[in-house]
């Protein structure tokens, strides 16, 4: 019995110094990741590279503002050139020249456009314009195709007066297929005798 | 009966004593309705009476009354046809006394109740729908003799009854005129339905029609080859005024010329292996011939003017065209042989649109007060003839293959619809229904 208790005893201290030993190595594992102080200081000094790194960064980002700004104006001035080239366009396009019925002459007011239009295509050398000659519907389509085409050889002649190239000239006649105005009086045919013109680069 | 006969001894001809000849030709000017059988109608008379036709529901003998429709629309077909002639008056179905007269038989027929009605013309008819055939057949009475002028018999498939009561007319007319009826030929023409012009075929009459064309952009100036199977026509689809020919059975289509500038107004020669049209490549309108490869052949005109509207004579040696070189548009005549040219058309300024027909006139159209009207002349200039007047603009004439109609078309109605008319400017009425304008008509034998 005393034999067996002494076992016991044992036994007990061998678990409870087992169980020492454990927790003592625990504490040890623990005081292990405990320094702190000297990377308070580390992190101080990144802290002032990190200031230092965004003040550069911030003067480049002005700079890089700056330089956006300067695109943007660039951009805007080349919109806005952009914008007066297409109302130019647009104005070119929209303005026809009208004739008489069964003529394909040029009148004075037709030559005056067609000056206008003959120094926007010298200051613009990469354009070329398509000329659409175009009738009233009285008469026959076959000879309004071909009065159509005299009325826009007419305009492509005068162009070439003003020393515009040949190869930047097309014509095409639509006849009376193609009226700006769908109606059938006097006003409505004076507006579809005429020449149109179109740009392409 | 008695004409028929005299007929036959006719026919014998060549064994057959002057004398006799002589008398025949007398009693024929005694009886010029009855005499060599069956001329009812002389079409080529300066004057033409039209002739009272009663035509008669058709009676339906299917075993089931089928398509019993058909009872009126049979007939109806007919009737239109006989009418569009400009040589009978069809009667107005209430005038009849008996309404159903159910007798077929020359035996049964009371010729004296259509008589007293003022019917010169008796034409009955009935049918036997068979599955998806129908079998009919018409018989056509003298209604003063009281005897059968003819008796015929067709069958074809339900679907395209018009197509059959079109040969049976073609079969009255040719009984009762000597001469073959239209009523099988068909018409090309530009119609903008879609929102496009396109190009579109339509029986004679205005029915059956077919789109020929799906380009979505401008099709212009379809024409009719003289032997059917082709039409050329002017279209945008490729950036210019190109000239197309469609084979009308397949529908391929091939380009003929794409020059620069003008390809335009293809006409066909009579023997439909060239045409003229009007090109433009070296900047000014002339008018040439060119072969079905698009293959110059011939310069016909060389002028500082525009010239264009080539129209060929029958016999192909001459060409009419329309040239502003005397300062507004004029129709001229160019001979191919000799190159000699000379100026048709005096009055007016504006004259254009030359057809010339197979009966060897020239129809035109010319501008007088503001409006178009449809002119007739013989190819010297001569026998000036207005078709049309007070009624809107008419433009676009074309023959019939027989020279004997011009379809043309007219705003009279608001918009451009086809109207047919006889060559002397007779029984204008309207020929299409549909949706937009209808214009440029060509006629296909």
């Amino acid at each position: 019995m005393g034999k067996r208790m002494m076992t016991g005893v044992i036994v007990l201290a061998f678990i409870c110094s087992s169980f020492l030993l454990m927790t003592s190595c625990a504490k040890k594992q623990i005081q292990v990741s405990e320094p702190v102080q000297p990377a308070t200081q580390e992190m101080k000094a990144e802290e002032d590279k990190a200031k230092a790194a965004e003040e550069a960064k911030s003067t480049a980002e002005q700079e890089a503002k700056a330089r956006a700004e300067a695109e943007r104006q660039a951009r805007l001035r080349e919109l806005k050139m952009a914008q007066k080239l297409a109302d130019e366009i647009r104005n070119f396009e929209a303005e026809n020249i009208y004739f008489a019925f069964d003529r394909s002459d040029l009148t004075d007011e037709s030559k005056s456009v067609l000056r206008e239009k003959g120094n926007w295509l010298r200051a613009n050398g990469d354009y070329s314009v398509n000329i659409s000659g175009n009738c009233d519907e009285r008469g026959t389509a076959e000879y309004n195709l071909a009065l159509g085409e005299r009325r826009a050889h007419a305009a492509k002649k005068f162009l070439m007066g003003l020393g515009i190239s040949e190869n930047r000239l097309a014509t095409i006649s639509y006849g009376e297929e193609k009226p700006v105005d769908p109606g059938h009086n006097d006003e409505a045919w004076a507006k579809n005798r005429n020449d149109q013109f179109t740009l392409t680069k | 009966m008695r004409s028929t006969l005299k007929f036959s001894f006719f026919a014998k001809g060549a064994a057959f004593p002057l004398c006799w000849l002589g008398i025949l030709i007398f009693v024929s000017l005694l009886f010029p309705m009855y005499c060599f059988g069956r001329i009812y109608i002389d079409i080529n008379a300066p004057a033409i009476r039209k002739f009272n036709i009663a035509i008669t529901d058709f009676k339906n003998l299917s075993r089931n009354n089928e398509h019993q429709e058909l009872v009126k629309d049979m007939p109806g077909v007919i009737s239109n046809d006989l009418d569009c002639s400009g040589y009978f008056t069809p009667m107005d179905k209430e005038a009849f006394l008996e309404d159903s007269d159910p007798a077929s038989t020359l035996e049964d027929i009371r010729f004296k109740d259509w008589s007293v009605i003022g019917a010169e013309l008796l034409l009955k008819g009935n049918y036997t729908c068979i599955g998806r055939n129908v079998e009919v057949e018409i018989r056509l009475f003298d209604v003063f003799w009281g005897r059968q002028i003819l008796g015929k018999r067709v069958l074809g498939d339900i679907s395209s009854y018009r197509h059959l009561m079109h040969r049976l007319s073609n079969d009255v007319i040719q009984t009762l005129t000597g001469q073959a009826g239209i009523f099988l030929t068909k018409l090309v023409f530009v119609g903008n339905a879609s929102g496009h012009k396109e190009v579109y075929v339509c029986d004679y009459d205005g029915h059956n029609v077919r789109q020929k064309t799906s380009d979505k952009s401008i099709a212009l100036l379809p024409r009719w080859s003289p032997q059917g199977k082709k039409i050329m026509y002017n279209s945008y689809k490729d950036g210019g005024t190109l000239l197309y020919m469609q084979d009308v059975s397949s529908g391929v289509v091939k380009q003929i010329s794409g020059r620069s500038g003008l390809n335009i107004g293809a006409c066909w020669s009579p023997d439909g292996k060239r045409v003229a049209l009007t090109l433009s490549r070296k900047g000014n309108p002339d008018i040439f011939i060119i072969d079905l490869n698009g293959k110059i052949i011939k310069q016909v005109t060389d002028h500082w003017g525009i010239d264009v509207s080539p129209a060929f004579s029958p016999d192909g040696n001459k060409i009419a065209f329309v040239s502003n070189r005397s300062g507004s548009p004029q129709i001229y005549l160019v001979d191919l042989i000799s190159g000699t040219e000379e100026r048709l058309t005096f009055e007016g300024s504006y004259n254009t649109s030359p057809a010339w027909s197979s009966l060897n006139r020239i129809a035109f159209v010319s501008q007088d007060a503001g409006h178009f009207d449809i002119y007739t002349m013989d190819p010297n200039g001569g026998r000036l003839r207005r078709l049309t007047e007070d009624g809107g603009n008419n433009e676009d004439p074309c023959w019939s293959p027989d020279g004997r109609y011009i379809m043309f078309s007219s705003d009279r109605k608001g918009r451009y619809h086809l109207y047919l008319m006889n060559a002397n400017g007779l029984n204008q009425r309207r020929i299409t229904f549909l949706k937009g304008d209808q214009t440029a008509p060509s006629w296909a034998p």
